[in-house]
């Protein structure tokens, strides 16, 4: 039986027998590469589910969706690795329960998929620490090398360039399982933090915010950088501000539930370089 | 005999133009995203671009503009209103669901006020149009009434040549016979044969969705939630949407000097509706997003006699989701009106 067809069997068998009021998974999508979000409520639903190598997107920002958790009950959810990660981060920041999400994971490349074997996010903590033990050594991103070779005033160029394009959609923050908030930032206008408009500034500021709120929460899933309508290429920021996380405070977002957001936590040895 | 433009010739009309001071300006890809922007010689065009990311429309509605400025002193209070820029363009290489989305926008803009910056840049525009001899998945023009070689919206229209080397000419309007008076040395006659045109499928019935949209009824249908369930409330289609118009007004600044701006707002953000109180008329995403359909397909042509589409399809080509309005409707028109 294909991995496909095991987790049909597998969403029937939760929500026949209640365990799940329902399944968020994935389905056929307008083009033959492309995959929608999916939400099955029966049995019979399931059988729309696709799952193979084109399922990408990290499905876990749904989970906050407001009232959707509000009455206990479970939600069934297919997740790769970054995705698990996600639960974990919603958990520690107190967004959800991890108790009430039933994890369908997967894992795999390009090609092909494989099950992941657990059902609450803490069972796959083995499969985060090994990712995270191999991050150091994990290739990297060969456009972000280059930036980093840059002189600050080229970096600083470059990035102005890409922000140039931004139209202030808020794609990247709706897409991305972080950006929970009721009201962003960039929404409160008493005071107005941020510009809204998108002029040169407006976008600087917004994409700067969105970076450091994000360093030592992003995952690095990509929904952000796909979600992009004009292709700014967002997780080169968010794959450099982990690096920087993981180096000075040897965090790596998303490792359990119980995790210390690592801008929100204060340790004696933390590296003081340049506060004092 | 009819009128031709040999693509070996467009370098010299985009400098004869730019001599006579008209800015140029065409689909060109940049990096990793493409838009109608400024070239300075025939070789920056990207001809092979289906449809630019980014349409046409802030060209004309730019995504964040100044109106007014103000300063206060201890003695005196100074404010200044920004006036449209002034600027000849000639936008070569539109196409043809961009141009009519231009079209489409013209009598909103000039409905209970007249809106200088809009219709500054339409009268000082020229567009021409490239035909369509290609399309992707998500083109539906054909959807909406229109084709890949309307002339809605267009000075001139630019029929492919069927060997590639250049365009039939088929001159619309008076600014479209000037702006072409200016290059007429560089065009030919000729009896080439036009490139077929784009085949785009007809993927949904326009009517019977109209009529379905139309009956009261179906305002509060369950549809809606169903449809939108995945809709993640960014402002992705709005923004790339050629027609999509709404704006807010921002004040930028503090007590003593400001701008106040006019900048892209989006029915699909939370905000949008948003009262002082924090009562929000249309507090779910499924209400937003049937906003959206309703306006496009109902409420505009009510007012407009036209829909508020012109069937480009950005808004599903872009989504993250993948949702958009060929979807909504496709579903619509299995739907009992």
């Amino acid at each position: 039986m294909s991995i496909q067809e095991q987790y049909k069997k597998r969403v029937r068998e939760l929500l026949s027998s209640g365990a799940v009021k329902m399944v968020i998974g994935y389905q056929a999508g307008t083009t033959a590469d492309r995959r929608r979000p999916l939400f099955i409520r029966t049995p019979e639903e399931a059988e729309k589910l696709v799952l193979d190598s084109a399922c990408i997107a990290n499905l876990s920002g749904y989970l906050v969706t407001e009232g959707l958790l509000s009455d206990e009950k479970s939600v069934g959810i297919f997740l790769r690795p970054d995705g698990i990660r996600s639960i974990n981060i919603l958990a520690a920041e107190a967004q959800l329960n991890p108790e009430q999400v039933v994890i369908l994971g997967f894992d795999g490349n390009d090609k092909e998929v494989t099950a992941l074997q657990g059902e609450k996010a803490r069972d796959f903590s083995a499969i985060i620490a090994s990712i995270k033990e191999h991050a150091p050594e994990a290739p990297r991103n060969p456009q972000l090398e280059q930036i980093e070779k840059m002189s600050p005033k080229e970096r600083f160029a470059f990035w102005q360039a890409e922000f140039s394009r931004c139209i202030k959609c808020y794609a990247c923050r709706q897409a991305c399982p972080m950006c929970y908030c009721r009201r962003c930032i960039v929404d409160s206008n008493q005071p107005q933090w941020v510009n809204t408009s998108s002029h040169t500034l407006g976008n600087l500021e917004w994409n700067v915010v969105r970076a450091f709120h994000l360093s030592g929460r992003c995952v690095g899933c990509g929904n952000c950088d796909r979600a992009c309508p004009v292709n700014i290429p967002l997780r080169l920021i968010n794959a450099k501000m982990a690096g920087e996380v993981l180096g000075a405070f040897d965090h790596f977002a998303g490792m359990s539930e119980t995790q210390e957001p690592v801008l929100a936590s204060f340790k004696k040895d933390d590296s003081e370089t340049f506060i004092l | 005999m009819t009128r031709i433009l040999l693509s070996d010739k467009l370098d010299n009309c985009v400098a004869r133009w730019r001599k006579a001071g008209l800015t140029v300006i065409g689909p060109v890809k940049k990096e990793t995203s493409s838009s109608y922007a400024t070239v300075e010689k025939a070789a920056d065009f990207d001809f092979g671009i289906v449809l630019p990311d980014r349409s046409i429309k802030e060209l004309f509605f730019p995504q964040t503009e100044p109106m007014m400025g103000y300063t206060i002193k201890k003695q005196d209070i100074a404010t200044n209103d920004f006036a449209p820029p002034t600027e000849e363009r000639i936008i070569f290489g539109a196409r043809p669901c961009d141009a009519s989305g231009l079209a489409i926008d013209d009598p909103l803009f000039g409905w209970d006020y007249k809106d200088d910056f809009w219709f500054q840049r339409r009268n000082e525009t020229v567009i021409v149009t490239i035909a369509c001899t290609k399309a992707d998945d998500f083109c539906m023009c054909t959807s909406l009434k229109l084709a890949p070689d309307s002339t809605k919206g267009s000075d001139v229209l630019l029929r492919p040549l069927q060997n590639n080397k250049g365009w039939l000419v088929e001159e619309l309007t008076d600014r479209g016979r000037e702006a072409f008076k200016e290059i007429s040395e560089f065009l030919q006659e000729g009896s080439e044969q036009a490139a077929p045109l784009a085949v785009v499928p007809e993927k949904f019935n326009l009517d019977s969705c109209i009529a379905w949209l139309k009956n009261p009824e179906n305002f509060d249908s369950t549809f809606w939630k169903e449809i939108s369930m995945r809709c993640i409330g960014c402002g992705s289609c709005t923004f790339l949407c050629p027609t999509c118009h709404c704006f807010d007004f921002q004040d930028e600044g503090d007590t003593y000097s400001g701008i106040r701006r006019k900048n892209w707002d989006s029915c699909s953000f939370s905000l949008f509706t948003m009262h002082t109180s924090g009562h929000n008329p249309r507090s779910t995403q499924s209400a937003r997003w049937r906003q959206r359909i309703m306006h496009k397909f109902n409420y505009f042509p009510g007012k407009f006699s036209v829909n508020s589409c012109s069937g480009c399809g950005r808004c599903t080509r872009q989504c993250p989701v993948d949702m958009g309005i060929t979807e909504t409707l496709q579903a619509i028109s299995t739907l009992k009106p």
